[in-house]
């Protein structure tokens, strides 16, 4: 109700420079990954556009896809796998830009549990995350002609934590890291680089593209949205490209907002700098060409236990449309 | 509009029904206790499909039971290798392991006072903690199998129990206490004829919370880290997929296999406890 | 009565503090040795305790490692800084409050109902503890998208629900029970008095079921705080004492999840003192022997 009236209140006193609110919906708990919105929310670079963002932090649970269905969100990140899927079942997500040109998604192995190249994986227990990220494993497994039923000669698939506890306790021989978090976390806990073995997805074909923002199609058909968008979008790559530069304040405005005070500054700086690396290719521009790369990794492995997606992509999964205005 | 306005009526329709019915002599046989709830359950599915379906919900938020009863039927070998993944490895192997511990560590507690008053303030303050959080930890030190489920599931139920138990221990009556001291009845014979039985009670109430609490306790569990089987597994991957058709699934599994836990020990219990006045007709 | 509690607690208490300590030693050498291992050096027994007892991730950290942790986010901040686990504490505090009094009111209602009307009892009770074995943290993120399309943005509300989903059903089985534990001798007694359905109700079933009330409302304030724990997880992950668990977790920082773990069992303890203390109260008034 009270927010009617406010709502109500403003529109009555609208004047050409009104407020538009913009509500982002993020694909995890507030950190360094999400930096660039952080930025240009605390240095006003979305003010600047005219525009009032909330930014609503995830969870284990929460599935932005979902919560953009229900209205809970004008634009959503997500990984691009989890958005085509979404696409598939019926939610016409359409990716506006792309501020992650590369991946952190990794693959790391105790070096003294033997592993280390690929073709010492038959037998391992591997640890993976599930909730939309396990599909890139799936389609390097089927890349490497691995079954993943535990079956004999394929490999043992465990859901892990949101952690490297299955690594450092030594119940997976491999776990999926983030080159900006877990790995970090790996370091952290006295493991030194060398006493890894660490794959790239990139490097083992199938890579996919990450952290990309997300709103759906009907709304694009609203030439004032598209507008909003280009606005949010534009103030976002500034909020990126400022957190590029100054990685130890853009460290500091994560820990400032972290609601739950239990983030580490170091940590955050650590992050921070290595997610730097991943969007430092990126103006906000989607290159088809990844796009491409990921739908093609996606179906390579389409199976009942995998259903990513079983087809190419229809209609607009990507537009330009946006970043157009933006860059301009 | 049409199918929010007929779910309404039909589930009106229904209650009136039931009203007569639960009236009726039919009403106090078995059967028709059964039809009554049953009728109830099958109101509250087409209410809920009138408003999905009169709201237009997107399935990827609410899908209706239409759209679930069929996923069910799809996915029979897939929901049977999560229940006993999950139900029987996980929930019932800690149920058990747990309210055995609880029954023997409340006849032993019970012998001594010393013990009695030292543990039964710290099992009231351990049972009251949110055991859920220690899923995590525990996760890590028994690894990502059941063992760990089961380990999560124990925790949860043995101090209800303990308490409760302990509690029906010292529910007997002065004057009961009296009469057998009259007889001259040894220990055993006091705790078998006496004690035990008028424990029930408190025993039974235990049981069914921590039937719930296992069955819980076994599916939070396998939020923090799994196989790739188990009720919880499918639950946070298909909400991550959106498959919500799947997610409601085994949802319905789980409710249906933790009723029937629940109706077992109610069915125990009546036998057991037939004497109490919560059991009259 | 309490120094003659006083001495089996400590006894039990230290005999706790002694098996803790010996875990920690035990679950954390593990990690001591394999880290000797990899540097290709050798420990001894005697250097390996002391490395046990400060590990900045350990398996079980050792108690006086969380009470320092403890005392950091108590003491060392000021209590409305975000830091602080008083005012995550307050947050999960609110919460479970809401949903308690959501949980009792719903409870208290549906077995008077219950007891009441036979059709109640026949449709409502098995959906009631069907109700309860389906899995919550399910419908929590359902909970909060949900409540998100009707317009309610309160972090709150989703939280509240959730508790009271957990709470209300001790609340209603202790009540149904207690409803009915006047026996056929006393119910007789009041019909040969001619007293009416209501006057049955407030004056034999209503007082007779009281103590059954108060033990379930130990258990429901014990529910409703796990409810909300569960519900901080999800919604997510902002503030309360769940948050901080699950931070502490992901982020491999063990030591934010133990003491987190333990400001919510301090905050159980209150609850069930209270909880406990207005029963004591209300049983002296209700003319109870103490």
């Amino acid at each position: 109700m009270k927010k009617f009236l406010t709502a109500a209140a403003l529109a009555s006193l609208a004047t050409s420079a009104q407020a538009e609110d913009v509500t982002l919906q993020l694909k995890w708990v507030t950190q360094a990954q999400f930096a660039g919105y952080y930025v240009a929310k605390d240095k006003g670079f979305y003010e600047e556009e005219g525009l009032t963002v909330t930014i609503k932090p995830g969870g284990p649970d929460i599935a932005p896809e979902q919560v953009i269905a229900g209205g809970g969100a004008d634009i959503i990140t997500t990984w691009m796998p989890a958005a085509l899927a979404a696409r598939e079942r019926g939610l016409p997500l359409v990716n506006i830009a792309q501020p992650f040109k590369e991946g952190g998604l990794k693959f790391t192995c105790l070096k003294d549990s033997g592993v280390e190249t690929t073709a010492d994986f038959p037998g391992r227990t591997l640890g993976v995350w599930f909730f939309g990220n396990e599909y890139p494993f799936y389609a390097w497994m089927a890349k490497l002609g691995l079954n993943t039923d535990g079956a004999e000669g394929g490999v043992t698939v465990l859901k892990q934590a949101f952690n490297v506890d299955a690594l450092l306790q030594k119940q997976a021989d491999c776990i999926s890291v983030m080159s900006y978090n877990e790995y970090g976390q790996v370091i952290d806990a006295g493991i030194s680089e060398d006493q890894l073995v660490t794959f790239t997805y990139k490097d083992e074909g199938v890579g996919v593209l990450e952290d990309g923002l997300y709103v759906l199609e009907d709304r694009l058909a609203d030439p004032a949205f598209v507008e909003t968008m280009a606005k949010f979008v534009r103030a976002s790559m500034k909020g990126w490209k400022y957190a590029e530069a100054n990685p130890d304040e853009a460290a500091e405005i994560i820990v400032e907002n972290d609601e739950s005070g239990a983030q580490r500054l170091e940590h955050q700086q650590y992050m921070m700098s290595e997610v730097a690396k991943l969007t430092a290719g990126s103006d906000g521009k989607l290159d088809p060409a990844d796009f491409d790369q990921t739908v093609a990794t996606l179906l390579a492995a389409v199976s009942p236990d995998n259903p990513a997606i079983t087809k190419a992509p229809e209609g607009m999964a990507w537009t330009h449309a946006v970043t157009d205005i933006a860059l301009k | 509009m049409i199918w929010l306005v007929g779910a309404v009526l039909v589930w009106l329709g229904a209650w009136a029904l039931n009203v007569r019915l639960a009236a009726s002599a039919f009403g106090r046989t078995r059967a028709g206790r059964l039809a009554v709830a049953t009728l109830f359950g099958i109101t509250l599915l087409v209410l809920w499909e009138g408003l999905v379906r009169g709201l237009a919900v997107s399935p990827i938020i609410l899908p209706g039971p239409s759209v679930i009863g069929p996923k069910i039927a799809a996915s029979l070998p897939t929901l049977w290798a999560d229940f006993v993944q999950t139900v029987v490895k996980g929930a019932l192997s800690g149920f058990a392991i747990g309210t055995a511990a609880a029954f023997v560590a409340a006849i032993a507690i019970d012998r001594s006072p010393f013990l009695q008053k030292g543990l039964l303030p710290i099992g009231n303050f351990v049972s009251a903690l949110p055991i859920v959080g220690l899923a995590p930890v525990l996760v890590m030190w028994f690894g990502f199998d059941w063992h760990s489920k089961a380990a999560v599931v124990v925790v949860m139920v043995f101090f209800p129990l303990l308490v409760n138990m302990v509690a029906g221990l010292q529910a007997t009556d002065p004057l009961h206490r009296d009469l057998m001291a009259t007889y001259s009845a040894s220990y055993p014979q006091r705790l078998m004829k006496l004690r035990l039985p008028a424990a029930m009670p408190f025993f039974f109430n235990g049981l069914k919370i921590a039937a719930t609490l296992a069955l819980i306790g076994a599916i939070v569990a396998e939020f923090f880290g799994s196989p790739i089987v188990g009720m919880g597994f499918r639950i946070s991957t298909e909400v991550g997929r959106l498959g919500l058709d799947m997610v409601w699934a085994t949802i319905a599994v789980a409710a249906l296999s933790g009723s029937a836990l629940y109706g077992l020990i109610a069915l125990i219990e009546s036998r057991v406890t037939f004497w109490h006045p919560s059991q009259r007709k | 009565m309490m120094t003659d509690r006083a001495l089996p607690v400590l006894t039990v208490l230290l005999a706790i503090f002694a098996l803790w300590y010996a875990a920690a030693v035990w679950m954390n050498a593990k990690w001591v040795y394999d880290q000797a291992s990899r540097a290709g050096t050798t420990v001894t027994l005697a250097e390996v305790i002391p490395q046990t007892m400060a590990q900045p991730r350990p398996l079980l950290p050792p108690p006086h490692q969380v009470a320092t942790e403890l005392w950091k986010g108590v003491a060392a901040q000021a209590v409305t800084s975000k830091r602080s686990l008083v005012y995550h504490g307050y947050v999960t505090f609110r919460g479970t409050m809401m949903g308690f009094a959501l949980g009792i009111a719903l409870g208290v209602g549906l077995a008077m109902a219950i007891v009441r009307f036979r059709v109640m009892e026949l449709s409502v009770m098995p959906w009631a503890i069907i109700s309860q074995t389906i899995p919550i943290v399910a419908l929590a993120p359902m909970i909060l998208t949900v409540s998100n399309q009707m317009g309610i943005d309160n972090r709150e509300v989703p939280k509240a629900i959730i508790s009271a989903y957990l709470s209300f059903f001790p609340v209603l089985v202790s009540m149904v029970k207690g409803l009915r534990s006047p026996d056929q001798m006393q119910l007789d007694l009041l019909s040969t008095y001619g007293a009416s359905q209501g006057q049955t109700f407030w004056k034999l079933r209503l007082p007779a079921s009281m103590p059954y009330f108060f033990a379930s409302l130990k258990v429901a304030i014990a529910a409703a705080l796990v409810g909300t724990i569960i519900g901080e997880l999800p919604t997510g992950a902002i503030e309360g004492l769940g948050a901080r668990m699950l931070i502490g977790s992901q982020f491999g920082e063990p030591l934010i999840m133990w003491a987190a773990l333990f400001a919510a069992a301090i905050l159980a303890g209150g609850l069930i003192v209270i909880v406990g203390l207005i029963e004591r109260m209300a049983r002296a008034r209700m003319g109870a022997p103490a």
